[in-house]
């Protein structure tokens, strides 16, 4: 399990949309936060039947593999009402990720639309990443 | 300041020096607005050589007040990208609900040359064939009387909102080909869903010729699954209203509209399977930029050639994806209709009548000034004027009827297309009021509760169970729809016919 000590996310305003800024001390903590972020804008936190959910995306480009990450899911909260809670293995490769996420079965919001390419970004920032997305809702 | 205000600035800059004094003489500098210039009171443009990638100008339908709210985000930034598109062809175009969206702007128009233009999912974006309904009730508001509460009430059981799915209706694979082939009409053959004036009184008669299954993803069925009669969350709503104000009394009379009549306005798209459409065509023709050789300012803007594969299969997914959405709105009225039966009886749910359905998230092949493009209207709406055989036939004389949904607790707009929209916009008018703040700017301004008092104050019928999607949506976090009907109006887009009040809302 990740530490969230030092690593964080927040919403930029936006005219319409939700812009989300990620920071993290490593990668993988900027997916984490991507978690963390979206289970608070699905905004279901009844606890309910616990599941896991294997993930694996294919992706060299790590801006995109975030898209590719918080479309996965959205997928999964509105085909199988799922709420992420937390990852439990997250392992990133050059060519992709692979993940074991903790959910549970709930009532999300069904709001993210689309994750969007529009000033997509993954980058260093002094010792840690930061990542911005912008999702139509 | 942000990289948008920057660019204005600088466009201001060159603007001047490339010969703007020469235009406008003295007083230029004074009258531009983010490097845009006044060509009349509500037509705005940054000419083509305000940036060396700009193909055609970039022009906006505003007055200065709009103008000026319009400035603030990164609106106008994103329309001179839009005017960079290879294949662009007019100028790019942007109505005054324009706001910030993501690659196109919101409100925003570009007509791309066929065969060797462009198509860009972008500038459909996620919720293809999003649109609105009108429904007319044979009844007035007086009549209605105090039964409004209850009519709400049992359209909100029927009618799922906020979740992702649970739609009554549910398809199996086959059936969903042919929605996705065929509309609305499809479901009525089937399911004896709608009326056949209803597909009549459908943009496109609900059907986007092109349209193929196999185009459409496994996994945009999967979210499309069970949400067939979902209204979603966000901005999507359903509205009951009373007419309050006849401004066309022949444009009225042929869309059957009176005045205190009631009226149901239904807002809602494709839902995920559209969603799903726009994210796997973005990501493919992102992945073919380098081989179509197409630079572009902006990674969202993806587009191909028309006559690439990839245009083909995008024109085929989102024709297939907006009789998705036809569809969807079709079953949300059949779920009105059977709320107003139980509520209001039989006679009053069988003569209740689909005035129009518009989409305003589509491109469509058409033919403007003798020449085959492709229109693309992200957050606008076909306008088209008297005469067109695109019309049914029974409004042929007066235009087509375009709806312009107000924010909540404010009027909406019934308009006509005029001429001017064919000589100056490829058909299109606006779509809606247009976002000028941010829904975390909503937020901190009101509760969903406080909002709730506020509305029922108003005698406002509020049937919402997320407080947080409600003050997201809250007034004041709209433009002025009455000054955004005025600028179309004026610009000779299109005609004001009725303004519809709210009596009771549903919203995700």
């Amino acid at each position: 399990m990740f530490s969230m000590a030092d690593d964080g996310y927040r919403w930029v305003e936006h005219t319409a949309e939700l812009e989300l800024e990620v920071h993290g001390r490593t990668e993988e903590a900027v997916f984490a936060q991507a978690l963390r972020a979206f289970a608070e804008l699905v905004g279901d936190r009844t606890a309910r039947e616990a599941v896991t959910r294997e993930i694996a995306l294919a992706g060299a480009e790590r801006a995109v593999l975030l898209a590719h990450w918080l479309d996965e899911l959205e997928f999964l909260a509105e085909t199988e009402d799922l709420v992420p809670d937390a990852i439990e293995r997250l392992e990133l490769v050059p060519a992709g990720l692979r993940a074991t996420v903790r959910c549970h079965r709930g009532h999300p919001r069904s709001v993210v639309k689309g994750v969007t390419y529009h000033r997509l970004a993954f980058e260093r920032d002094g010792d840690g990443y930061r990542a911005t997305v912008i999702l139509d809702v | 300041m942000s990289d948008g205000a920057a660019h204005h600035e600088a466009g201001c800059a060159a603007h001047h020096e490339a010969g703007c004094a020469a235009r406008h003489e003295a007083g230029c500098a004074a009258r531009h607005v983010a490097g845009f210039i006044p060509v009349d009171d509500v037509t705005w443009e940054l000419p083509p050589d305000a940036h060396r990638e700009m193909r055609v100008p970039a022009r906006v339908f505003a007055d200065r007040e709009l103008i000026s709210q319009i400035a603030t985000d990164r609106s106008l930034e994103q329309l001179r990208n839009v005017a960079m598109l290879p294949g662009i062809t007019g100028a790019a175009l942007a109505m005054p609900d324009i706001h910030q969206g993501y690659g196109f702007p919101v409100g925003g128009v570009a007509a791309t040359a066929v065969p060797d233009g462009v198509i860009s999912p972008g500038g459909v974006g996620y919720d293809i064939n999003c649109g609105v309904r009108l429904l007319a009730l044979p009844l007035t508001a007086a009549e209605l009387g105090t039964r409004t509460g209850a009519l709400m009430d049992e359209v909100a059981r029927r009618v799922p909102v906020g979740t992702g799915h649970g739609g009554s209706l549910q398809l199996n694979a086959a059936g969903l080909d042919r929605v996705l082939t065929g509309g609305p009409a499809v479901l009525l053959a089937a399911h004896g869903i709608g009326t056949e004036a209803d597909v009549a009184n459908t943009e496109s008669a609900g059907r986007l010729a092109g349209a193929d299954p196999a185009a459409v993803s496994e996994r945009a069925r999967q979210r499309g699954a069970g949400q067939l009669g979902t209204l979603g969350s966000g901005n999507h709503f359903l509205e009951v209203q009373r007419i309050s104000r006849i401004f066309d009394p022949a444009a009225a009379e042929a869309f059957g509209l009176r005045s205190d009549q009631v009226t149901v306005l239904i807002h809602s798209g494709s839902r995920g399977l559209g969603h799903q459409v726009c994210t796997d065509y973005v990501r493919r023709h992102d992945a073919a930029q380098h081989r179509h050789r197409i630079t572009l300012p902006d990674r969202q803007l993806a587009c191909a050639p028309l006559s690439s594969p990839e245009g083909q299969g995008y024109l085929a997914a989102m024709a297939a994806a907006a009789n998705f959405a036809w569809a969807n709105r079709a079953v949300l009225a059949h779920r009105v209709r059977e709320a107003i039966r139980r509520v209001l009886g039989a006679e009053i749910a069988a003569a209740t009548r689909q005035v129009y359905d518009v989409a305003h998230n589509i491109a469509k092949l058409e033919e403007h000034a003798g020449r085959r493009v492709c229109v693309h209207r992200k957050g606008a709406t076909r306008a088209f004027p008297a005469g067109s055989d695109e019309i049914p036939a029974g409004y042929r004389d007066v235009g087509q009827p375009v709806f312009i949904p107000g924010s909540m607790g404010t009027s909406s707009f019934v308009l006509a297309g005029r001429p001017g929209a064919m000589e100056r916009s490829f058909g299109t008018t606006c779509h809606g009021a247009g976002r000028r703040m941010s829904r975390t700017g909503a937020r901190r301004e009101v509760t969903g509760a406080q909002l709730r008092r506020r509305l029922e104050e108003q005698g406002i019928a509020v049937r919402c169970p997320s407080d947080r999607g409600l003050a997201e949506e809250a007034p004041f976090a709209y433009k002025d729809v009455e000054r955004v009907v005025a600028v179309v109006e004026a610009a000779g887009l299109a005609g004001r016919v009725a303004q519809l009040l709210p009596l009771g809302v549903l919203k995700g």
